[in-house]
């Protein structure tokens, strides 16, 4: 239908006469966008889900701080004889296993808990007295009948450590490290393997494991799907064209699509998440149908102008294929902009921004690299090209299912809308759910272990509420003590929750222990200093750090921790609003606060976004093909009929979900946005040859279609058969959520493509709409494709102003100018005193120790510091002064005291990036301690990184000035600032000439007297390989420090 | 001259007793924050004429500290020496210099303990007072001497070590008290205890015409007499110092009332020869320091102005072979470490005399400079340094190179040379056949 148009036309004829410069060029770009494809960096944690600066990823941080709390791995020993696992064989085996798992790396040995190492809290004559359960090991029946006595009389250990029953005990053992949780996980089941096994199995499983072992799972099975994807849509080019060119060529499209998407991902420095394995699988079919549908063309062009050249061939073809190739990418980018500006979770939004720069690349392509490898390579004339209409048997099957689908419009639409009504009842059985667990194979051991352990016990997912107090020891109060109790009591009334565990219960079995064990006292003491006492009294004989997750040092804060055997969404979103709602109504005063943390806080914050985001992204895909339809047929009526094909797709796909309880979890709930994305195309070719043929042909309406079926209808055919068979591929994956993801998008397709081919041209029949059988003048289209994609753009940045302002106003990175002015406006207290620790490590680790005791004062805003050397004798009593200006450009005044001369020296403060006395940090470093002069550097904010599990923010320093560079030694800094605390937990320093020079990591960092406070400071010296530890103890920001303490005459007296 | 006798140690405990017991009263605190440490030595010295050693010697500097109450601490250091060749101070040195209270317990030839501080820091509101055997330290100037005047010196071994070691600390009252931005200093110091001048024989006694009388060859000479003053409050010293930090100036202005700790050293000529007399003489000294940084460079100066000094002459006419005169002296120094891991250092130091004459050993002006090198090595774990010391009157001058090795926290390796040049009768001409190479070890506890 496309009249000449000598513009586009004479585009690909320059175009083509320089096919070679122009096969060179494209393969120099791929090869360029790709090569930074290597440092793509993988986040395959399920935090990723999460933005990182969520409120409650960060709380939950800070309780895992506070309390040391890890997502464990588990193991669980069971024996199913009479007396459960108190044998001394099974016994026996939780001491070996609990030996060898703390000797694991990853796994910290002081936070491993079993029979093996808890204790037992019994009451004597004069109190209470703490041994260990296994002290001594138990040989004998009798023995073990003991301990199980002691563990029954001990309801904390009920449910948590061993199971009610008494047929399983488990091993739980916190990681050291996350990121390397998998393997670990791989480490016990080898050492388990090794195990006898005494009248029952042993398991491993847990949080740890599951989010660990998770992201590998998922991304070896992608690294065997993306392949095998590649082989098959290969198969398919080669049935739909069967020559080599016809083959060949979209592959080159495909790698370039793919190096696009990825290359511009690891440039912009965007993590690969999990779900990221399946956009590689959708861009290897959508690439290639934009070159199928063009090598048709060039084909049917060759048999129609058999003498005509090379370039004549490709130039008419493209003529004519342009318009569609281009609209079609133009409404799967619209499709995949609606998912990236829908979704909240990164991964999402990112599949959907570089899915739709994926489809941008293939379609630049198809119009260069595809006409000039037409034009440079001698095409062989396809074989199944011979006629003006192709009619071989795929063409003659569709002709069938079209003229059919024609002949009978009435039964076409009565079948449409039963798919409808079907669709629309499936829509309202759509379960949302997810679950992790359920991403594995029921048959993988993980899941066995699982779903064996949480039968048994009383669950492996933990809620944890973190309460926190205004007052030091304010724990031992009853009331408040009293409080956590009610939570415990109402929390656990919940069917689904099935034990916790708190303070509370150790302190109710210690006053229990200490009044002879009677059950009447396993309750809270009313007497605050009673508390006090029990925690003392069990101190004398038990190690005090056996409290350490469930209260802090202080006993400020204490951690409750709840079990549920499960934790999929649909629970979460059932019992987790109505525990913060308890909360929030009795933990809501002056004195006590409560806050809901743990994993389980945490998956359920970003679970429940999964169907708001399934909504948004599917209302905003479909909004922008809707516009972009409309634009490209001028008609609102045309925008409404190219939605059918997608929207009957979809209808079916719910259908199907809700009939065979798929649920949409996170997986799934992308596949709606994909399929319109993909999905539109069929319609829009469709109705596009539609008009073509209306407007050229003659006869009767059906005569008029009888071309479409075998032409577009066959290259719409293969362009189906690639995206299905790529989603296809997905099914056969070891993942089950992957399987119903490649499932639901096949089906989609396939929907699409039948209700293109078929309902759409019944609909014109029967309707016969007005924008198909009139003509748009010769100007409206040229501005249309135009219009079309400034339409898209305007709408694009619209939502995004509107839909996505609060979404996204978080990755909007702060300014870098106003983080410094704030990290600068930081509290450090009017006064502080501390014990410092300097350790200079020289590359080949021979340590040296520097004791000295540091005070600061802020006079106004005139920053004093002093610093005394107390050891070793060598150096007693070297004392440094500072005095550090507000105003800029006035140098600081520093005396240095050396006992050795009894004389106080003035020294020069001008080379601040001198090191400060054998240290690798500069006198500028240790007076800003972590603050920094802003007047010294131009700032910039680069991005985010995650430093210690925490979420910082890059920002980068650049002196203003070459003295300053010099004067500091520093070419460039940068900062790892943590926005929460306005401290910087890294920082990376390169010498003026750019070479890595150091970096110092703040470590250790929490807040003393409500103060943030870095414990521990390590300079690593890149170019000397020394290296300086700093620690920092005894840090009072309480006590004043005396004025007179920063004169000359203290530095003398050497502290 | 005489020996210490044991008695003036049991005074000295019976001192340190009543310091201890006046605070002691049923004390809580006492010796709260107990700190016990020191330092262990070895310091070697092998000598370039014959290469035999010049000293080979240890030195034990415990040192202890506890509170005595919450704003008082008491602080004692002590000292055992022993030297293996006896060379410094042969035999059983005259010692007459020092006070009883002040003395050195000397174990046989070749040890010898003394307490070098022991002192109460106490606080009077915001004033800080020192009671007790302490040194104080005044001026800019490094190894070179004008208002540095408070505690005497030893010079066995001439101005080879450090200060530290060879100041002779004092038993001394030290009080500074903030008035508004000024600080005030006020010492007083009974202990007339003055100058350990190496006995004739030691391998550094004073030979140079400048500071000993010479006698023709084969002329007697004796020793008739050394006036030392010894009455605790009559003779002895008060200084006062006043000391501001004004405008990035850190200035003092210093008066001290004092024996000059260098004996006059008197030749009469009498029948039997050179007799000589030695007494000490009072001056008054004011003078002042100041220093402040400008970018890369540390300016800092001392400047003294001392009466009733007294310098040797050749006049055999002279009764008593020295001129009285006052001294203005000043030292005027530049350090710079604009060159990462680099110290340098210049001084110039000059004195002028108010009163010369013509046979004087020495000029009117006296001009010296010094040049001290540092650079640093390994995160100062290595530190060598040079310090020359150039007397531009006299042509001599010292050259000390030095290496340091921190091998662990808290023992270090010491190496280095002593290089004295110039003619025989200069300031440091006069050693220049004691040149020598020095090793030690250090270890901290």
């Amino acid at each position: 239908m496309i009249p000449h148009l000598p513009k586009t036309e004479a585009f690909f004829t320059w175009l083509t006469n320089w096919p070679k410069t122009v096969l060179i060029l494209s393969l120099l770009t791929i090869a360029a966008i790709g090569s930074f494809v290597p440092q793509i960096h993988k986040d395959t944690s399920s935090d990723a889900f999460i933005a990182k600066d969520d409120p409650v990823l960060i709380y939950r941080e800070h309780v895992r701080k506070t309390f040391g709390l890890e997502d464990p791995i588990v193991v669980a020993v069971i024996n199913n004889g009479e007396n459960g696992v108190f044998t001394p064989e099974s016994l026996s085996l939780v001491a070996e296993i609990t030996e060898t798992v703390s000797k694991l790396a990853n796994v910290d040995p002081d936070r491993v808990t079993s029979l093996a190492t808890e204790s037992n809290i019994v009451g004597t004559f004069d109190g209470m007295e703490v041994t260990d359960l296994f002290d001594p090991f138990p040989n004998t029946q009798a023995h073990a009948d003991r301990i199980k006595a002691a563990v029954e009389d001990f309801p904390l250990y009920q449910g948590s450590l061993v199971s009610r029953d008494g047929s399983t005990t488990l091993i739980v053992a916190e990681l050291i490290d996350q990121e390397i949780a998998k393997d670990t996980y791989r480490e016990i089941m080898k050492l388990v393997a090794d195990m006898p096994k005494v009248g029952g199995d042993i398991h491993v499983a847990g949080e740890g494991a599951i989010s660990g072992y998770l992201a590998t799972y998922i991304d070896n099975d992608a690294k065997t799907l993306n392949p095998l994807a590649g082989i098959v849509i290969t198969l398919v080019l080669f049935v739909a064209f069967r020559t080599i060119a016809g083959t060949l060529l979209p592959n080159v499209i495909v790698m370039g699509t793919v190096a696009a998407a990825f290359g511009f991902m690891a440039a912009f420095d965007i993590s690969f998440y999990v779900i990221t394995n399946g956009l590689a699988t959708i861009l290897i079919g959508i690439a290639v149908a934009d070159s199928i549908h063009i090598l048709s063309q060039v084909y049917e062009e060759r048999v129609r102008m058999p003498d005509a050249s090379r370039q004549e061939v490709a130039v008419r073809a493209m003529g004519k294929m342009w318009k569609p190739v281009t609209l079609t990418s133009i409404t799967t980018i619209a499709g995949f902009v609606g998912l990236w500006l829908g979704a909240e979770m990164p991964p999402m939004k990112y599949f959907g921004l570089f899915a739709a720069v994926g489809v941008a690349a293939a379609w630049v392509y198809s119009m260069t690299f595809l006409p000039a490898a037409i034009t440079y390579f001698k095409l062989k004339p396809s074989k199944l090209f011979t006629g003006a209409n192709t009619n071989d048997r795929y063409g003659e099957s569709l002709k069938r299912i079209g003229g059919a689908a024609l002949k009978s419009p009435k039964l076409t639409l009565a079948v449409t809308l039963l798919i409808a009504i079907l669709g629309v009842a499936g829509t309202s059985k759509v379960l949302v759910q997810e679950a992790q667990i359920e991403n594995f194979q029921i048959d993988e051991p993980l899941y066995i272990a699982d779903k064996a352990i949480n039968q048994r016990m009383d669950g492996t997912y933990f809620l944890d509420v973190a309460i926190e107090t205004t007052e030091v020891e304010a724990l031992y109060q009853p009331r408040h003590l009293k409080r956590i109790e009610a939570l415990q009591a109402y929390v656990e009334s919940i069917p689904a929750v099935q034990g916790s565990t708190s303070v509370v219960d150790y302190i109710k079995q210690m006053h229990k222990a200490v009044n002879e064990n009677q059950q009447a006292y396993y309750s809270i003491p009313d007497d605050p200093d009673l508390v006090a006492q029990l925690f003392f009294l069990y101190s004398a004989s038990g190690d005090p750090t056996d409290f350490e997750e469930e209260v802090d040092y202080d006993y400020q804060r204490a951690n409750v921790r709840f079990n549920l055997p499960t934790a999929d969404y649909q629970l979460l979103t059932k019992i987790v609003p109505q525990i913060q709602s308890y909360v929030d109504q009795e933990f809501n005063t002056n004195e006590i606060k409560a806050n809901l943390s743990g994993r389980v806080a945490v998956n359920h914050k970003w679970l429940k976004t999964i169907s708001d985001n399934h909504v948004k992204s599917l209302t905003l895909s479909l909004l922008f093909v809707f516009i972009a339809a409309v634009l490209v047929f001028r008609s609102f009526i045309a925008g409404l009929f190219s939605l059918i094909p997608v929207v009957m797709a979809l209808l079916l796909v719910y259908a199907v979900m809700g009939f065979s309880t798929i649920w949409l979890g996170v997986g799934t709930s992308m596949f709606a946005a994909i399929a319109i994305g993909l999905g539109i195309d069929f319609a829009i070719h469709t109705l596009d040859r539609m008009k073509e043929l209306i407007m050229t042909r003659t006869g009767s309406y059906d005569d008029r279609m009888a071309d479409l079926f075998p032409s577009t209808g066959r290259a719409l055919f293969f362009n189906f058969a690639a995206l299905g068979l790529g989603f296809a591929v997905l099914t056969t994956s070891e993942v089950p959520p992957l399987i119903r993801f490649g499932f639901l998008v096949m089906t989609a397709v396939s929907a699409s493509f039948l209700a293109g081919l078929t309902i759409l041209p019944v609909l014109g029949k029967v309707l016969r709409p007005a924008f198909l059988f009139t003509e748009v003048d010769a100007n409206n289209k040229r501005r249309l494709v135009g219009a079309t994609a400034s339409t898209l753009v305007a709408a694009t940045l619209a939502t995004w102003l509107l839909v996505g302002e609060g979404a996204d106003a978080d990755d909007v990175l702060p300014d870098a100018d106003a983080l410094i002015a704030s990290v600068n406006a930081r509290d450090e207290g009017q006064w502080v005193s501390r014990n410092l620790k300097m350790e200079l490590i020289d590359k080949r680790g021979k340590t040296r120790t520097r004791d000295t005791i540091g005070y600061r004062r802020y006079f106004d805003t005139e920053k004093r510091t002093v610093l005394f050397y107390l050891a070793p004798s060598s150096v007693k009593g070297t004392g440094f002064l500072t005095y550090d200006y507000p105003e800029a450009g006035r140098d600081d005044d520093q005396w240095l005291y050396l006992p050795a001369l009894r004389k106080i020296r003035r020294i020069s403060a001008s080379d601040r990036g001198d090191y400060f006395l054998g240290t690798d940090l500069s006198y500028e470093d240790i007076k800003k301690e972590s603050k920094v002069a802003a007047e010294d550097y131009s700032f910039n904010t680069l991005g985010a990184e995650t430093v210690d599990g925490f979420e910082t923010v890059l920002v980068e320093g650049v002196p203003v000035s070459d003295d300053i560079a010099k004067e500091l030694g520093y070419g460039r800094v940068l900062w790892r600032i943590d926005p929460t605390i306005m401290m910087s937990r890294k920082v990376e320093m390169w010498d003026i000439n750019g070479n890595p020079l150091k970096t110092i990591h703040n470590k250790d960092i929490h807040q003393v007297d409500g103060i943030w406070t870095t414990h521990s400071i390590m300079v690593e010296n890149h170019k000397t390989g020394h290296q300086t530890n700093f620690t920092f103890s005894d840090v009072d920001y309480k006590n004043e420090v005396a004025e007179k303490m920063f004169e000359q005459r203290s530095l003398k007296r050497g502290k | 001259m005489f020996l210490p006798t044991p008695p003036s140690y049991r005074h000295l405990m019976a001192a340190s007793a009543i310091i201890v017991g006046a605070a002691l009263p049923a004390r809580a605190e006492l010796f709260d924050n107990l700190e016990f440490s020191g330092i262990f030595e070895t310091h070697t010295a092998l000598a370039f004429k014959g290469t035999e050693l010049q000293t080979s010697q240890f030195s034990l500097t415990p040192e202890l500290s506890f509170d005595i109450s919450p704003t008082m601490r008491f602080t004692l250091i002590g000292r055992l020496r022993g030297d293996l060749k006896d060379r410094l101070e042969p035999g059983a040195p005259s010692n007459f210099s020092r006070t009883t209270f002040n003395d050195r317990l000397f174990l046989g030839d070749q040890l010898d303990a003394e307490i070098r501080e022991a002192y109460i820091d106490t606080e009077i509101g915001s004033s800080y007072l020192r009671l007790g055997k302490q040194q104080i330290v005044w001026g800019q100037a490094d190894g070179l001497k004008v208002l540095d005047i408070l505690n005497p010196q030893s010079f066995r071994e001439f101005i080879l070590p450090e200060f530290e070691d060879s100041r002779i600390p004092l038993w001394s009252v030290n009080a500074e008290i903030p008035i508004g931005e000024l600080t005030l200093q006020l010492v007083w110091i009974p202990d007339t205890t003055y100058d350990d001048i190496p006995d004739q024989g030691s391998t550094f006694a004073f030979t140079s015409p400048l500071m000993v009388p010479q006698a023709p060859v084969g002329v007697p000479i004796t020793f008739a007499r050394t006036n030392k003053p010894s009455k605790v409050i009559s003779d002895s010293d008060v200084g006062v110092k006043l000391s501001a930090f004004l405008d990035g100036w850190d200035l003092s202005l210093n008066y001290a009332y004092h024996y000059f700790d260098r004996p006059v050293v008197r030749r009469f000529i009498t029948g039997e020869g050179v007799a000589i007399h030695q007494d000490y003489m009072r001056s008054h000294l004011i003078g002042g320091t100041f220093s402040n940084v400008f970018g890369d460079f540390t300016l800092r100066g001392e400047l003294g102005y001392a009466t009733n000094r007294y310098f040797q002459t050749d006049d055999i006419g002279d009764l008593d072979g020295v001129v009285r005169s006052n001294d203005f002296s000043y030292v005027l120094g530049l350090d710079y470490s604009g060159i990462t891991d680099w110290f340098l250092s210049a001084q110039v130091f000059q004195s002028f005399l108010s009163n010369h004459e013509p046979d004087m050993i020495r000029g009117s002006v006296d001009t010296s400079i010094t040049f001290l090198a540092r650079r640093n090595f390994m995160n100062e774990a290595l530190t060598a340094e040079a310090l020359l010391i150039q007397s531009l009157s006299d042509g001599d001058g010292l050259l000390q190179l030095a290496v340091t090795y921190e091998w662990k926290s808290n023992v270090r390796l010491k190496a280095g040379a002593d290089i004295f040049y110039g003619k025989k009768r200069g300031l440091f001409g006069q050693f220049r056949e004691a040149d020598r190479l020095t090793a030690g070890i250090e270890v901290a506890f």
